[in-house]
């Protein structure tokens, strides 16, 4: 079967002019995906060589870092900004929460109903909202997130009002032989790998096109042909979608929600946390997620009076540092790292 | 021209919110033809040809090949297969050059791979996109040594050229040009139009391009307008525009 034409079609490929750039381009994604393998094969090890709270703290990166993922698909690859996302991570939550709580739903079992409300939250959400830009749409998402805490008080009948709601916590099945806290860490751990393969799957595809050439011309992605209101709700969806599945995860890891636990703070820090992380990058959402479960307790720990000021000055000082985030100041220092060996 | 012509615009107005800049602007345009569109400053250019793909609201009636293109959305008229180029470019200046000519290719139905690496692989023959790739890169032989770079480190006239290519390819029935020599130097701008007019012999691209450069802009069209104050107050051939005498002061430089 090979042979001659096998032969010409490698001459033809050979001499294809996307050659040396799709060499490239291979060589990189390679490297990524061999970055994340050592990752995963570290964070699999992790959870057998710590202190149980550690592992917790560990499974709360990974909740985060799934939120992050999604903000980042709409502020970092679609250019638009949400100071409500928040709200979508306590639609997740709450779901979750109320289904094991109400129907004794297995914990596992509300995953996906979570996500999907909160799709489909998103998606009639974002219809509207995406129609607007910049401030306007901040204005509107952050109308969401402050919008949610009184609602969820007010429905006291399901949501447990002011007191919230307390849930048992995944079994671990008894052939993993893992503790509980190692259970949720490797469930937290599953869901994010699959949210990062989703995500960027989704970059890839021509959706992920569209939203690069929304966020950076608008007017000339409109007249190329790509719908703008179209993909801006999609991008929105998608991304509350993630919101709603880390909230979800987050019941199964606390055990508890509350209206307070979810308020307005939250969406800032969740903004925040993807700034610093690195807008637009492989690992903004992972870097992001470390952020936004270590800084906080260690401005703690400088400051026990004022956490907030020391977190925000720790904000101000990354962004001063690194105005593309941390995911670039790593690259900056990977590459620079690189070349001093290089020379040796 | 006239009644089987390719685009006919009849009684066309737009504006801004309340603010009305084009007051009823008919004209016609040949398939195959270019037709430049001069005027000062603030006349409504760039406006008439954003209502052509549907960026502003009109009201009116727009027609390509027969198709009312009139209140239609931008992607369904791109869709039809125009390309429009806007003022200033507006190339995606973080993408590759690469990615911005096969964002150019977005609606096309023929669009078989929109990413590089799958043909490397193999999995998929060259595309009827990828053959449009190498029909921009022997127009523009200097965005095929650029490939890799990103759109922003393109010099003002790669830029252009990296624009109307993206524009070609949409394979475009109808290609609006708003001012392409805006900021180039007059040799770029030279070379710009010869590869429009090579282009438009070729593929038989109808063309609508407005133009400070009057003398280049009227070296190409076969027909022109002058556009004053959101009215055309001029139409002719090329030959008759260029020997009027009004727009030999206004936009020539000199007078006959
Ligand atoms: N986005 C906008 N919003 C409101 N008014 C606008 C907008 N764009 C243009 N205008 C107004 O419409 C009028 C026509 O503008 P247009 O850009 O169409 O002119 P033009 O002929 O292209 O000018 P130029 O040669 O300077 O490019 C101007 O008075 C301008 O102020
Ligand atoms: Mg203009």
């Amino acid at each position: 079967m090979s042979g001659p034409a096998e032969v010409t079609e490698k001459a033809a490929r050979a001499a294809a002019p996307t050659r040396g750039r799709s060499l490239a381009r291979v060589a990189t994604a390679r490297r990524q995906w061999i970055v994340m393998a050592v990752l995963l094969a570290v964070a699999c090890y992790a959870p057998f060589q710590l202190v149980p709270f550690r592992v917790f703290q560990l499974t709360m990166v990974l909740v985060y870092a799934v939120a992050l993922l999604g903000l980042n698909l709409l502020v970092g690859h679609a250019g638009q900004i949400s100071l409500g996302h928040g709200a979508f991570f306590a639609v997740g939550a709450y779901g979750s929460a109320i289904m094991i709580d109400r129907w004794d739903t297995p914990h596992l079992a509300t995953l996906p109903v979570a996500a999907a409300v909160a799709f489909a939250l998103g998606l009639a959400l974002g219809l509207p909202a995406m129609r607007l830009r910049g401030l306007y749409l901040a204005l509107v998402t952050l109308a969401i997130a402050i919008f949610l805490v009184p609602l969820l008080k007010r429905f006291e009948a399901v949501t447990g009002g002011s007191m919230g709601l307390t849930l048992g916590k995944p079994v671990p099945p008894a052939w993993t032989g893992l503790a509980e806290d190692q259970w949720l860490y490797f469930l937290a751990l599953a869901v994010t790998v699959v949210a990062f393969l989703l995500a960027h799957g989704l970059l890839r595809s021509r959706v992920g096109r569209a939203l690069h050439a929304v966020r950076d011309n608008e007017a000339a992605a409109e007249v190329m042909g790509v719908r703008l209101s179209f993909y801006k709700t999609l991008a929105f969806a998608w991304s509350a979608m993630f919101a709603g599945a880390a909230g979800c995860v987050y019941t199964w890891v606390i055990g508890f929600v509350s209206p307070d636990s979810f308020a307005l703070t939250l969406s800032i820090t969740l903004l925040a946390s993807i700034v610093v992380g690195g807008l637009g990058s492989f690992s903004g959402p992972l870097l992001g997620g470390l952020f936004m479960m270590f800084v906080p307790s260690i401005s703690q720990d400088v400051n026990d009076a004022a956490p907030g000021v020391i977190f925000g000055l720790l904000i101000i000082a990354v962004m001063y540092v690194a105005p593309t985030g941390l995911a670039g100041l790593a690259g900056r220092m990977t590459r620079s790292i690189t070349k001093i060996l290089r020379k040796e | 021209m006239s009644e089987n012509a390719f685009l006919t615009v009849t009684d066309l107005r737009a504006g801004y919110g309340g603010a009305r800049v084009l007051h009823g602007v008919s004209l016609a345009v040949g398939q195959g033809e270019i037709c430049a569109i001069l005027g000062p400053n603030g006349a409504g250019k760039t406006t008439l040809l954003r209502a052509l793909s549907g960026m502003v609201r009109v009201r009116g009636d727009v027609r390509l090949d027969g198709a009312d293109l009139s209140g239609r959305s931008p992607d369904t008229i791109a869709r039809q297969g125009v390309a429009h180029v806007p003022e200033g470019r507006g190339t995606f200046m973080p993408l590759t050059v690469e990615e911005n000519l096969r964002l150019g290719a977005f609606v096309r139905r023929d669009r078989r791979s929109l990413r590089g690496l799958r043909d490397l692989r193999g999995r998929r023959g060259g595309s009827a996109v990828d053959a449009d790739l190498e029909r921009v890169h022997t127009y523009f032989p200097v965005l095929k040594t650029r490939l890799k770079q990103v759109a922003g480190s393109l010099s003002g006239g790669e830029q252009q050229m990296l624009a109307i290519g993206r524009a070609l390819m949409l394979r475009p029935r109808l290609l609006l040009l708003d001012e392409p020599s805006l900021g180039l130097a007059p040799m770029v701008t030279q070379e710009l139009f010869r590869i429009v007019r090579a282009v438009n012999e070729e593929e038989r691209t109808t063309v609508v391009v407005v133009e400070q450069n009057a003398h280049l802009a009227l070296s190409i069209a076969q027909q022109a307008h002058v556009l004053e104050s959101g009215r055309i107050v001029l139409s002719g051939s090329a030959e008759q525009i260029r020997a009027d005498e009004q727009v030999a002061q206004s936009y020539l430089g000199y007078r006959v």
